[in-house]
């Protein structure tokens, strides 16, 4: 049953005689502001009135286009239906159709749920400052101009006193998918342009999603090479993931979620999970799955390539002619013998320990038999499409991690050919937008976007050999100043929550924090100056598409109501904050926020002549390239074909198997006890690894935090309706939970020396034993007691990093559990 | 009757998002704790631990339910006041202006179909968007699912397009009720009575 | 929960009103046809029970209504009498109530023959077993049900409206009798009870006794047979099962066995003792009310907490 659409549209918002402001103002005054928190009817529309009933007074609804900009990885259009100047609708994408390549656009349950994140009771509706200790929550109001001069004067009073250097533009993608309105990566949002009209900021490098798997990459292929996209697996006689769960962490229907459903139905393609939880994405596609412990695939890999060596299954042409590092007849010079990842295999190198399967086995948790049949299937199916999500990497070892899962495809020599991948997460299409908007940063200075909380607390102590300081060889300055647009990274989604409010408590350290936001989230509490923000629907912006396998669009996201209470743009509060710091010519250039969009949207006409107009652009929504490429994108095709006249930005031209790069990095920088910089990709035991947890009684469970449901991180968090839909419990293994006389949904504590939260328990074959799972991204909420009732997995993490990107191990974590 | 409607689930696609749910609270403005529509996740199996390694020997899957406006439908039967009936097209709603509350079809339907809506004091459940199919559309459900699982339309083309199962554990027989409900089982689902499994999530269905 | 205990109250209520409403009526039959007794001598006794159970039914259905979520519209519950339970059972609900009204009503104003008064009593009664029928039915055709959904649910009904029925019956005469002579000892009289009232009473009451007895032991049956199908009924038959298990469960049982059980047989002794002080057999026929009124009360609880359905 196909639908049709015929809503009536209308580009005037109807005006009913009550200004929408005051309209606003008296139902604040009437019942607690514009909160949605049951189901309560508004403006009297009743259950199931229908399309085409209102009681709004010029009668009929009108629909409107917006989108969801969320850091999903995908970006759903929306169509909002507006009674009265509130949304009382949100419907999906409602154009393209079920195929490959012009899907539709399905919003996900979070999409969906927008008006939820609108309508909050916790939205944030006035400038505020703070009063009293930093996170207290007590707050004066204040005016807006109010708010541009005290932001002005701090920025300005910090460049003059400790240099540009000081002011870090924090992680956060509540916004990512925006233009104008853009909240990362810091080079392109509206914060950045500000910083750059008066001599720029501390800039962060790679991301709490990828952070070691971009250190992979950066010394094993030499950069950011991209992987074939999911439908390539068509072409594949075997697919296999690692740690990868495009159908919860890419959920859109017209992404990825969706990619891989569509390939799976029609190719049949045979698939194998490897991953501690049976995810969605086993339970959907999967013909196996092999759970293992966290923080294991690289022995796993191991394991698999001994039985390849030892049984002569692996690829040894394009390991000669593409590779360096796999055997010692392809090493680079000056290092000494027994360092290839043969001679780590079999037991020739330093560790003098072979890698049979029976030693994966021991670590990974991975039977050993299973190790050698899936090494000969893996070895010997031709060709194999391997794939690894960021579960993997987001370990201590997670460098390692990666690098291992990438030597895997070498060696089965399936790079760069269709069906085929490079091993990094699935790559896919984007249309070729123009950003004239970007901006360019005075200052070079990078550090790892992990370790704002280090330059904080100890900034000059961090060089680039022992803190992965990039652009300089050592921070002059301690972070004195930090901007927080649309994140949550300034506590809950950083780790060690605890350790991180303490640091942030002191004023002393950090000495302001500007927040702006949508909401009274966790970081916002954090705030000196707390700005309330409009939605992305309360705005007119360019959203840019997510990851849809080989679809590439466009949404024009309409103005679809007006902001409420006192909120603006972030634009508009640039605009001003620069007019303080005379710079205000220079960020505008002249242009309004849509002048903007529609200089944006001919800028991209240059390479995408098919891009509609902006009048037409605004009716349709959505906009698809209409010849989106017919197959995807292969990595290395050119590499593969011919190395010597293609080769890859390594030293050595290669693939490093053996990196050389980190073979010197290993000799110079400065590592904290227990950190390893190894060349090869060797299996890591780390602090609070799997071998510590076996060794250990008071923390003996593997903790990790996935992707969930309720939440795009902490974004749509504290909803009614997801909240109902998809509550926040903790994983954990049947034998596990008997061992604690934990039945399913019993309240549980789930603790460790950095914290302790309190939730129901999900007691579910579907999690490896001995490791359990706390969704990420849950609101921390601790209680009287400092217990967090919240549920936040990061009152439990740490803020130690991994030894090369120096990245969040936010699943590298020990933990107990008892019922509460 | 007319034509009979109902709905098809396509549950090798499912992966428990419950979009669906939320599509119909966002049209019907639902309450906290009145769902229209459901998603139960069903699993079980076991795992085998030897020494330092584990296999497992699981499954799991997911089911969506509305209404599937039964051909026997037992609510329209229990109900004293004749609140509860159904149309011509075989969809069942409920009357708001005879409806007491007394809950008893909720004991009746082995799908928890009605839900008795606290602030009005009355029952309310899938109407099969009325409203939507009258104006061409599709259900909320149907058109929301990212997965794309779910159809409508008539049990007949229903049935001839996918088949006839119309129960799989934990849902009760059909010939209990006679669901107007197709379904493409997941590879692990198990017939109807299959002890073997249980309702992951209780509290949520 | 709120609904359960409304509907806890209104079945417990209701059923025993038509116990016992239906025990007199035995009481009644059994003293005419024994001879010796005017219908105006027994009727002194059993009248005061007799409004007893009116105000216990009016009790019960009142509290059945704090069950809808909307009473306003409870007008409309008779409109389903061709297929729904609950219409049903309202109408003999009604009609036990409207019956036993004018019963009563003529009873207090002696209208009619004693004959037409006792033929409006049976028909009375008859609506009441009607009325305790149709309640039983409700639940046990209820497939999606299995805690309730067995030959189980009619009998346990039964039970507990003859159970009940008697034992309050028991205690009402008792109950009469010492207001009675509590009554003549305020106006200084020495306070004596009719020897053949104190016959009439004590005979019911061993009956009584006997019934009780009899009834605990069908209880006590019924229990493990209906535990042993739900263990073997399902998934859900065997978490309905949960409920019944714990000290809660284990009250329940020693009340009922307590009450009907041991005091039914000090009941039956005392009763044996036609004296002159009926003080202990009043006490002991309360006793034993009370507690198994009380444990039947768990029971109904714990049945309406037993309701889990099959499916989804």
């Amino acid at each position: 049953m196909t639908a049709t659409s015929d809503h009536p549209t209308s580009t005037d918002v109807p005006s009913n005689g009550l200004s929408r402001r005051s309209f606003l103002k008296w139902s604040a005054a009437a019942g607690g502001g514009v909160a949605l928190a049951s189901g309560t009817n508004q403006l009297g529309l009743l259950p199931g009135s229908g399309l085409w009933a209102s009681e709004d007074e010029d009668g009929g609804l009108e629909t409107r286009w917006s989108a969801c900009v969320v850091n999903c990885g995908s970006c759903c259009p929306l169509r909002m239906q507006v009674a009265g100047g509130r949304v009382v609708r949100v419907l999906p994408d409602d154009t393209g159709d079920d195929e490959l390549g012009s899907q539709q656009i399905r919003a996900c349950v979070r999409g969906l749920s927008y008006r939820q994140r609108m309508y909050s009771p916790d939205r944030l509706k006035v400038p505020m400052k703070r009063v009293g200790k930093r996170g207290a929550g007590e707050w004066e109001e204040i005016s807006w101009e109010q708010a541009y001069d005290e932001i002005a004067e701090a920025v300005q009073r910090i460049i003059d006193e400790y240099g540009n250097e000081a002011i870090y533009l924090n992680y956060g993608t509540g916004t990512i998918r925006g233009t104008i309105a853009k909240s990362w990566p810091p080079a392109i949002t509206p914060i950045a342009r500000l910083m750059n009209t008066v001599g720029g900021y501390l800039n962060h490098y790679a991301d709490y999603s990828t952070a070691q798997i971009q250190g992979a990459v950066a010394y094993h292929y030499g950069g950011w090479i991209g992987a074939n996209s999911l439908d390539d697996a068509k072409s594949a006689n075997l697919q296999v993931l690692f740690g990868n769960n495009p159908l919860e962490t890419r959920m859109s229907g017209g992404g990825e979620a969706f990619v891989t459903q569509r390939t799976r139905e029609q190719s049949k393609v045979r698939t194998i999970v490897i991953d501690p939880r049976y995810s969605e994405t086993a339970l959907g596609v999967a013909d196996e799955w092999v759970p293992l412990r966290p923080g294991t695939d690289a022995a796993l890999v191991a394991g698999m390539a001994h039985v390849m060596v030892s049984e002569d299954l692996h690829d040894q042409e394009f390991l000669d002619s593409h590779c360096q590092g796999f055997d010692e007849d392809h090493m680079p010079e000056d290092v000494p013998e027994g360092s290839s990842y043969v001679a780590y295999l079999m037991g020739e190198g330093p560790d003098g320990v072979e890698k049979t399967p029976e030693w994966a086995a021991s670590i990974t948790g991975v039977p050993a038999d299973t190790i050698v049949r899936l090494a000969r299937e893996i070895a010997t199916t031709k060709p194999t499409y391997i794939n690894q999500g960021w579960g993997p990497q987001r370990h201590a070892n997670g460098e390692n991690q990666a690098r291992a899962i990438f030597t895997l495809v070498a060696m089965t020599g399936n790079i760069g050919i269709r069906g085929g991948s490079t091993g990094e997460r699935e790559g896919s299409y984007g249309l070729p937008m123009a950003n004239p908007y970007a901006s360019e940063n005075p200052v070079e200075t990078s550090i790892p976007v992990f370790a704002w909380t280090d330059a904080v607390e100890k900034g000059p102590e961090m060089t680039a050999t022992n803190a992965g300081v990039q652009g300089a060889d050592r921070l002059e300055v301690p972070i004195k100043m930090i901007w927080n647009y649309a994140g949550n990274a300034l506590t809950n989604q950083h780790g060690d929550i605890n350790r991180t409010i303490e640091l942030l408590e002191d004023d002393s350290k950090c000495e302001m924090i500007v927040v702006i936001d949508t909401r009274m989230t966790v970081s916002a509490r954090y705030a000196d100056i707390l700005l309330p923000d409009a939605m992305n629907a309360e705005q007119l912006d360019l959203v840019a598409q997510g990851s849809a396998g080989n679809m590439g669009y466009t949404i024009l996201g309409d103005q679809v109501v007006e902001p409420p209470f006192e909120c603006k743009t972030v634009y508009e509060m640039c605009s001003e904050i620069a007019k303080r710091l005379g710079t205000e010519e220079d960020f505008t250039e002249g242009r309004t926020q849509e002048e903007w969009v529609r200089h944006i949207l001919d800028a991209s006409r240059e390479d995408i002549p098919d891009l509609p107009s902006f009048e037409e652009l605004k009716e349709m929504g959505v906009w698809r390239d209409p010849n989106p490429p017919e197959v995807g994108y292969v990595p290395l095709e050119d590499f593969r074909a011919d190395p010597e006249e293609h080769p890859l930005p390594t030293p050595s031209g290669k693939i490093e198997i053996f990196s050389t790069e980190l073979w010197e990095m290993a000799e110079t920088w400065e590592l904290p006890e227990g950190d390893r910089i190894t060349a090869l990709p060797e299996h890591l035991d780390t602090w609070e690894g799997p071998a510590e947890a076996r060794e250990r009684d008071d923390h003996p469970l593997q903790c990790i935090g996935h992707h969930y449901k309720q939440r795009t991180h902490s974004t749509y968090g504290n909803l009614p309706w997801l909240e109902e839909a998809h509550p926040q419990i903790v994983w954990m293994n049947p034998v596990d939970a008997e061992e604690r006389g934990i039945g399913n949904d019993d309240t549980v504590e789930v603790f460790n020396e950095r914290g302790r939260i309190r939730l129901p328990a999900r007691v579910t074959v579907r999690i490896a034993p001995g490791v359990v799972s706390v969704p990420q991204g849950a609101w921390f909420t601790p209680n009287e007691q400092g217990v967090d009732v919240g549920g936040s997995v990061n009152t439990l993490t740490s803020w130690r990093q991994s030894p090369i990107h120096k990245g969040n191990a936010q699943h590298t974590t020990l933990v107990q559990i008892a019922r509460a | 009757m007319a034509v009979t409607l109902g709905f098809y689930f396509d549950q090798t696609l499912c992966n428990g998002c419950k979009a669906c749910q939320i599509a119909c609270k966002d049209k019907h403005d639902t309450a906290i704790g009145v769902n229209w529509r459901r998603v139960a996740e069903y699993s079980g199996g076991t795992w085998q631990i030897t020494g330092d390694t584990f296999s497992p020997n699981i499954f799991a899957n997911y089911l969506t339910m509305a209404c599937n406006h039964c051909d026997d439908a037992v609510c329209v039967d229990v109900c004293p006041t004749t609140a509860m009936h159904q149309r011509e097209d075989g969809v069942v709603v409920v009357d708001d202006d005879l409806c007491v509350g007394c809950r008893y079809c909720e004991w009746s339907c082995p799908y928890s179909a009605p839900q008795y809506d606290a602030e009005t004091g009355r029952m309310s459940k899938c109407d099969l968007c009325t409203d939507y199919r009258e104006a061409g559309l599709d259900p909320a459900c149907v058109a929301a699912c990212p997965s794309r699982a779910l159809d409508w339309g008539p049990i007949d083309e229903l049935r001839e397009q996918y088949g006839d199962v119309a129960g799989i554990a934990p849902l009760p027989d059909p010939s209990v009720t006679r669901p107007n409900l197709v379904i493409r089982p997941h590879h692990s689902a198990e017939p109807v009575g299959a002890a073997t499994g249980a309702i992951t999530n209780p509290r949520e269905v | 929960m709120f609904t359960d205990l409304s509907m806890t109250v209104f079945s417990i209520f209701a059923q025993m009103s038509v116990g016992a409403f239906v025990v007199l009526g035995v009481v009644q039959v059994l003293a005419r046809s024994r001879g010796g007794r005017s219908s105006e001598e027994i009727d002194r006794l059993t009248d005061p029970a007799t409004y007893a159970v009116g105000v216990t039914l009016v009790l019960g259905l009142a509290a059945s209504i704090f069950h809808l979520g909307t009473p306003m519209n409870a007008i409309n519950v008779l409109r389903h009498l061709d297929a729904s339970w609950l219409s049903r059972e309202i109408a003999f609900g009604l009609g036990f109530a409207g019956l036993g009204f004018v019963f009563a009503a003529t009873q207090y104003l002696k209208w009619g023959s004693p004959l037409l008064r006792q033929a409006l009593a049976g028909l009375t009664a008859l609506v009441g077993v009607g009325l305790v029928a149709s309640m039983a039915m409700i639940y046990t055709t209820l497939e999606a049900v299995p805690a309730w959904n067995s030959w189980v649910t009619p009998v346990q009904f039964a039970i507990t409206t003859l159970l009940l029925g008697s034992l309050a019956v028991g205690a009402a005469f008792m109950g009469t009798v010492m207001w009675r002579r509590r009554q003549m000892e305020q106006q200084g009289e020495l306070p004596t009870t009719d020897a053949r009232d104190l016959e009439t009473i004590t005979t019911s009451l061993k009956g009584i006794a006997v019934a009780s007895i009899l009834l605990l032991g069908a209880a006590f049956v019924v229990i493990p047979l209906h535990l042993n199908e739900l263990s073997q009924g399902g998934a859900t038959a065997v978490a309905s099962a949960e409920v019944f298990s714990g000290a809660v469960f284990s009250l329940r049982l020693a009340l009922v066995f307590l009450g009907a059980g041991l005091l039914g047989v000090l009941v039956y002794r005392f009763a044996a003792r036609t004296h002159a002080d009926p003080r202990p057999l009043a006490v002991v026929a309360t006793v034993a009310f009370g507690l198994v009124f009380v444990g039947e009360f768990i029971g109904r609880w714990q049945f309406y907490e037993s309701m889990t359905r099959i499916g989804m």
